[in-house]
């Protein structure tokens, strides 16, 4: 009997070890997870991996998004190690971080990395969206990444298209824009300007929407075009919040063409996430919409999109983007990543990419096969109109949802 | 003396771990939380404004009585029409109340995702519905996606057999004998449901709806896939300010809101089962 009681405060007291350890465990994982999770354990220690002055070795490429991304990555890797010219000599590993997961995690850990001062770290070679190259550069400054030249990366000097960051020191290899998706069967000649789209969208109420900003790139890309086409063109890269006074033009056409957008049930409908407004146009219930050019290609291209379904750019253009690799100071294997940025413009690696994700190629398209995505090649990348006001974009999503999301109730 | 002590130390080693998870996941942040929600963001100062914020943004009093109005009808309507399926699988003997008895479980099997989108391709204007409606020359829009009556439709699909459920587990304990005693002497089938089965059953109705008012306030998934851009349920506009305005103390204080909508039920749940033990004790 007593036996049995002691037996029981033992194991009460355990228990609540167990769950002391746990909590204590748990946090000390979690902190520890990335570090476990990078590949320093398959090359042999990652401190001790030494800048291979000869040529050759381990580069860690780092990357983020969503995971086609990784996807990508993952086959771009494979044919770099395996089949590139540089089979052989380099040996390309992924430290990839999925999105949604803690969006910031890359660029902070590259940024606490410089604070720090490490050296010789793991930081082979970067791979960042525009939002993130801008965001690393203001916290870390532009020497932080190595310049780029055309002995380093004989290619670069096959694409014409410059990051508006820092457009000596990071290579762009892909693009992508937002567009104007149409069904080409109800729309047979699409708007060519903003003014022909407004005009339209009068003709043929509740055929048009876009989707609610914050909730997808593509909504939050026509709203702020929509209101910064009355702005001076510097300040749609600008984060100062004196441009913030001057949203109210643009705020009133937002409202002036509430009244012809999708409606359903006898109100205006904003549709959440890109795939929201997409599935309309789909489905028929729209006949144009704003919507990524990937997106678009991509899921036509698998058979989820309708073929009727095409895309075209208007003047003045919605937003695109750059996405850029970069070699910061603190890697350890710079000729290494410099092979890898070469290698990912080649029109073999471009060919993989408008393959698998419908990415706008940098480099002249006549040596590949552009077949199934010959819309790509009307887009022009030179002047993509790049969108960056920082923190401004909290303020303008909320001013959207508090003016323009209301007017969406009232039956016009 | 001793072997007292040491019978309550056994007892207390017992709940501590239980209680000190509790304390750390759930008791702490709801602590600091409660704080956050009074100070303001940038200054940390003492402050009212985020929670007058709900209340004074007209978008965002809209968005809190819609979600009242969406929870109040799918708690009436979902109570409603469990009652009625409890009360014909309690009754019914038939060959149709048995197997309708081993499906009605079945929605709670799905999972949430795929039921949203399944019904969102039935419902939406261009969905199945007026797609057969197209075979028989008829454009039928039914106009419930992105409203509140879509809402409800999807969420009763959820909560019925849930509600369904725990009633009849308590229709389930009114032994067949009383009502068979109450009929004959005389008692009519409206009597026996009114004075008997009624008050009998009253506290599990009570709280089935007292699950169903929870788990609807602070829905997420359901609105957010098939609701519209404004009014929003109050789910998606807490998520809309962490995650789109970063506004974290605003988010604190509709948390705090939607914490007392559903301690609402929370206490006419406890006031039910006190009610209950009085009753018992007498």
């Amino acid at each position: 009997m007593k036996m049995r009681k002691l037996g029981a405060l033992v194991f009460a007291l355990t228990l609540v070890c167990a769950t002391l350890a746990g909590c204590g465990g748990s946090g000390g994982g979690g902190a520890a997870a990335p570090a476990t999770s990078t590949p320093a354990a398959e090359s042999g220690g990652g401190e001790a991996s030494e800048p291979s002055g000869e040529g050759g070795g381990t580069v860690h490429i780092w990357a983020t998004g969503s995971d086609n991304v990784r996807q990508i990555f993952e086959t771009l890797i494979e044919e770099f190690n395996n089949n590139s010219e540089y089979a052989g000599q380099y040996t390309a590993v992924l430290n990839f971080q999925a999105s949604g997961t803690g969006q910031a995690a890359m660029t902070d850990g590259l940024a606490a990395a410089y604070q720090a001062g490490q050296e010789n770290t793991e930081y082979d070679l970067v791979d960042f969206s525009g939002d993130d190259l801008s965001k690393i550069i203001a916290l870390v400054g532009e020497d932080s990444f190595l310049p780029l030249d055309n002995t380093m990366i004989p290619n670069r000097g096959n694409v014409a298209a410059k990051s508006s960051v820092a457009p000596d020191r990071v290579q762009p290899y892909r693009g992508t824009t937002v567009i104007l998706a149409y069904d080409s069967e109800k729309v047979p000649e699409p708007p060519k300007t903003l003014d022909e789209l407004v005009a339209w969208m009068e003709a043929n109420p509740g055929r048009f929407v876009y989707n609610v900003p914050g909730t997808g790139g593509a909504g939050d890309s026509f709203v702020r075009t929509s209101v910064y086409n009355y702005l001076p063109e510097e300040a749609i890269t600008s984060a100062d919040e004196q441009w913030m006074e001057q949203w109210d033009e643009g705020f009133e056409f937002l409202k002036s063409i509430n009244p012809y957008m999708y409606s359903s049930g006898g109100s205006i409908v904003y549709p959440n996430k890109n795939q929201g407004s997409l599935d309309l146009l789909n489905q028929g219930e729209i006949d144009m919409c704003p919507n990524w050019a990937d997106m678009v290609l991509s899921q036509r291209a698998s058979g989820e999109l309708r073929e009727s379904i095409k895309i075209t750019q208007i003047d003045p253009s919605f937003t695109g983007s750059l996405q850029t690799l970069a070699i910061p100071t603190i890697g350890s294997n710079p000729e290494g990543a410099a092979a890898f940025i070469n290698f990912m413009i080649t029109p073999e690696a471009q060919q993989i990419m408008v393959e698998q994700m419908a990415a706008i190629p940098l480099i002249d398209t006549s040596g590949m096969d552009m077949s199934g995505y010959e819309d790509l090649q009307d887009l022009d990348v030179s002047n993509f109109r790049i969108m960056s006001i920082g923190n401004l974009g909290t303020s303008f999503n909320e001013r959207w949802d508090n003016e323009i999301a209301p007017l969406a109730s009232i039956p016009e | 003396m001793g072997k007292k002590i040491r019978q309550m130390l056994v007892a207390y080693g017992m709940v501590l771990p239980a209680f000190l998870t509790v304390m750390l996941t759930v008791a702490y942040p709801i602590a600091l939380a409660v704080v956050r929600s009074f100070k303001d963001q940038t200054t940390g100062a003492f402050t009212f404004s985020n929670y007058t914020y709900f209340f004074t943004t007209p978008a965002q009093f809209k968005n809190l009585l819609y979600t009242l109005f969406v929870v109040v009808m799918t708690v009436a309507i979902a109570i409603f029409v469990a009652y009625l399926l409890a009360l014909y699988l309690r009754f019914s003997h038939s060959r149709i109340s048995r197997t309708i008895g081993a499906l009605y479980l079945l929605p709670r099997f799905v999972p949430a995702m795929c039921a949203v989108y399944a019904m969102i391709t039935i419902i939406r204007d261009s969905g199945l519905i007026n797609r057969i409606g197209l075979v028989f020359g008829k454009d039928i829009h039914l106009g419930l996606m992105y409203h509140a009556q879509g809402l409800i439709v999807m969420n009763l699909w959820f909560n019925i057999p849930f509600a369904a459920m725990m009633i009849t587990a308590g229709l389930g304990a009114i032994p067949d004998s009383i009502i068979e005693g109450a009929r004959d002497v005389g008692a009519s089938r409206f009597k026996v449901l009114t004075s008997m089965i009624l008050p009998l059953s009253v506290k599990d109705v009570i709280i089935a709806a007292t699950f169903v008012w929870m788990t609807n306030v602070g829905s997420f998934t359901t609105p957010y896939l098939m609701g519209g851009n404004s009014p929003k349920m109050l789910g998606i506009a807490l998520f809309d300010q962490f995650n789109k305005y970063l506004s974290y103390n605003r988010a604190a204080a509709l948390s705090v809101i939607m914490f007392l909508i559903c301690a609402v039920s929370a206490a006419v749940y406890i006031y039910s089962n006190l009610k209950d033990t009085e009753w018992e004790m007498q």
